[in-house]
């Protein structure tokens, strides 16, 4: 177990961390805002992933591509990214927007029943077979890096995730939607009556959220090539444990939640066993729960009585 | 801290529920002869006169749906092939089991209580075989797996239980000497993904490895994962990887991992990896059947199902069509004595003696309800997904 190995496992880890990270903040957006947990975030990344999918299949394959490399990953992050936003979107729409002041149970069943809903249409429209990207050799193979073989995909993957994290933070520090996203997130009633559109703002929100779902969909095609109608449940998941890890509610908390339970895995997996890797990244969401019951940067939930 | 516990509460009932959920929940598909024209010729004998059910066990969604697609496909094809021969109308009856033990449990309770049921093919696994076996035992109703090979299903608990398949006594030892003496592997690193089929073949192949005096490391991973590179770095130095897995994605996944990270060891799959997903070229696979489209005097089949169901991918199909054409035909036999009961009709099950079936070999079984004379088979992976026998 020498340097070399755990620099491998640095970079194993950081892949799926990112990915992770990306699904987390899609939770933890939505959660800020309606203090909803959109269960349906998973099957959103799935779509996200079965559209890079078939974009990269209508570009001709892996193989035989009709236009640059460039052009079909920024085609299929594009669409990958607007597919998934609308689909936010139209959850938000037709299976959240009636039950806004419901008890909080209503819409968090409903969200199950969206998960289901476009896990079967998924398995409808596309059926059981798994689909692989089959982007192994796609950017020329591997670097090796010290000693370490790092493929370029996930140079890239790693890349685009952190970029997509630096953009995000901007949008909601800098600008105009930002503000207006953390004042509704702060106190939706009174951000109202300041005159923000709180519907807009909540649309933007699933929009955003979820086209970094149908981002981190296309990264995990791309890295780990497998997709296929289920493999939502087991991001979505991990995503929302990362969330919930990180502090549900905080953007930075959701990258920092992300990357650790993805290293996580990755050490675990590579020192102690991979018979263990769940049981360990839920041993670790346990223990930040008991120590730390708002999350590693959430901030405590104060209630005025 | 109420709002965190809260929280931790939903993440841990949410994770099992799900999972629970993903194992069982909707209901199963009940579609009664939708294949099965209902044509009784006028040139028909006994058989011809003769009704009834088969039931159908397999995985047609969750995890393994692509395998039970397979499954149900060919079975369908079975009977509307032997209604068009033999002018019978007999029916299928479909039973989704997500290949969980406890929602096939179910779906036998519904099958048992469906008088119109004769016999039933499937189910596909062998923990399923365990669960559903006592309550056919006890209605004697005949059934038979067209792919469940774990070794101790025939030791006599279930007599109406049969199989078209060979069981793993046969498939641990016969990978073992390949790894061993054709391969000459040093050391051998195997990871099982956490079943009791895949646990038993790993035990199964470690033991018959280690008398060969190969060293053998061994490691588990569950089949939800879809990174396998921390692993995978671990086991890069083993001469061969032998993955008793069910999905081939994943271990087509796993070999492209263990390439990436600059390792040449060779991977070798059990039975579930024969399939048009696991690619990788130089690897080498076992499985309990014959690839029938080599199978000359199946050719004619395999285009007729390809024409109706489109390409078949995996070995799992085609023995569920041997399976259905036995069960059938036992229901026919049957019918010959007089009115067809189950027992009789699972009598007529151990009495098959079927020439040249879709498998290639003739199919009759002894008096466990293995099927005689079954063997498995090794293939070479070549490049671009095609398959070649690889022993004598």
């Amino acid at each position: 177990m020498d340097g070399t190995f755990l620099l491998q496992q640095l970079v194993n880890g950081l892949t799926l961390g990112s990915v992770y990270a990306l699904i987390a903040l899609g939770y933890s957006l939505v959660y800020g805002i309606l203090k909803l947990l959109n269960f349906a975030h998973g099957e959103v990344y799935m779509i996200g992933a079965f559209i890079g999918y078939f974009v990269l299949i209508g570009l001709g394959g892996p193989d035989a591509l009709a236009v640059p490399v460039v052009v079909a990953l920024t085609l299929m992050f594009l669409a990958a990214m607007l597919g998934a936003g609308l689909l936010g979107v139209l959850i938000e729409r037709f299976a959240y927007r009636r039950l806004r002041n419901a008890p909080r149970i209503a819409p968090l069943i409903t969200a199950l029943g969206v998960s289901f809903f476009l896990q079967s249409t998924a398995l409808l429209l596309f059926g059981a077979r798994f689909r692989s990207y089959s982007t192994f050799e796609f950017l020329g193979g591997a670097v090796t890096v010290g000693g370490v073989r790092i493929s370029a995909t996930r140079i890239l993957v790693v890349a685009a995730a952190f970029s997509l994290m630096v953009v995000l933070t901007l949008l909601v520090g800098r600008t105009t939607l930002g503000k207006a996203m953390r004042a509704t997130a702060y106190d939706r009633e009174a951000a109202a009556m300041m005159g923000i559109d709180v519907d807009r703002v909540i649309v933007a929100t699933f929009l955003i959220g979820s086209a970094l779902a149908g981002a981190a969909g296309v990264m995990f095609g791309l890295v780990f090539f497998s997709v296929f109608h289920l493999m939502g449940f087991a991001a979505g998941l991990k995503g929302f444990t990362a969330a919930v890890v990180g502090g549900i509610g905080s953007i930075p908390g959701a990258m920092l939640g992300g990357l650790l339970i993805g290293l996580a895995e990755a050490f675990s997996a590579a020192y102690i066993s991979s018979t263990f890797q769940d049981l360990i990244v839920f041993l670790i969401l346990i223990a930040v729960m008991l120590f730390r019951p708002t999350g590693l940067l959430g901030k405590a939930d104060i209630r005025k009585v | 801290m109420k709002r965190a516990a809260t929280l931790l509460g939903l993440v841990l009932v949410l994770g099992l529920s799900l999972v629970a959920a993903g194992c069982g929940g909707d209901d199963d598909d009940e579609t009664t002869g939708d294949t099965t024209a209902a044509t009784t010729g006028d040139d028909g004998g006994a058989a011809a006169d003769c009704a009834g059910s088969i039931g159908i066990m397999a995985p047609i969604t969750g995890d393994a749906a692509s395998i039970g697609e397979e499954q149900l496909n060919f079975t369908k094809f079975a009977v509307s092939e032997y209604n068009e021969e033999n002018g019978t109308s007999f029916a299928l009856v479909e039973g989704d089991t997500q290949l969980d033990p406890a929602q096939a449990s179910t779906v036998a309770q519904r099958f048992v209580s469906d008088d119109e049921i004769l016999a039933v093919v499937g189910p596909a696994g062998s923990q399923e075989v365990s669960a559903v076996g006592p309550i056919f035992t006890r209605e004697d109703l005949g059934f038979i797996s067209g792919s469940a090979t774990a070794t101790d299903l025939t030791n006599g608990d279930f007599p109406t239980f049969h199989r078209v398949v060979p069981n793993d006594a046969a498939q641990g030892p016969t990978i073992g000497e390949f790894i061993a003496g054709e391969l000459d592997a040093q050391t051998v690193f195997i990871v099982d993904d956490q079943t009791s089929y895949s646990t038993g073949l790993a035990d199964s192949a470690t033991e018959s490895l280690e008398g060969e005096d190969v060293t053998v490391e061994r490691e588990s991973v569950s089949q939800d994962q879809s990174d396998f590179s921390a692993l995978v770095s671990n086991v890069a130095d083993a001469d061969v990887v032998f993955l008793p897995w069910q999905l081939a994605n994943k271990a087509q996944v796993f070999a492209q991992q263990l390439q990436e990270q600059g390792s040449d060891a060779v991977v070798f799959g059990s039975d579930g990896l024969f399939s048009a997903d696991f690619t990788q070229e130089g690897s080498y696979v076992s499985s309990f059947a014959p690839d029938i489209t080599a199978i000359d005097s199946s050719a004619e089949l395999v285009e007729g199902y390809e024409a109706e169901y489109g390409e078949f991918t995996s070995t799992f199909g085609p023995p569920m069509y041997a399976a259905a054409q036995a069960a059938l035909a036992a229901i026919s036999a049957a019918c010959e004595e007089g009115e067809p009961t189950r027992e009789a009709v699972a009598e007529q099950i151990g009495e098959a003696d079927q020439q040249d079936s879709i498998l290639g070999d003739a199919i009759s079984f002894d008096d466990n309800g293995d099927v005689e004379g079954a063997r498995f088979y090794i293939f070479r992976v070549l490049g671009g997904g095609e398959y070649e026998p690889a022993d004598s």
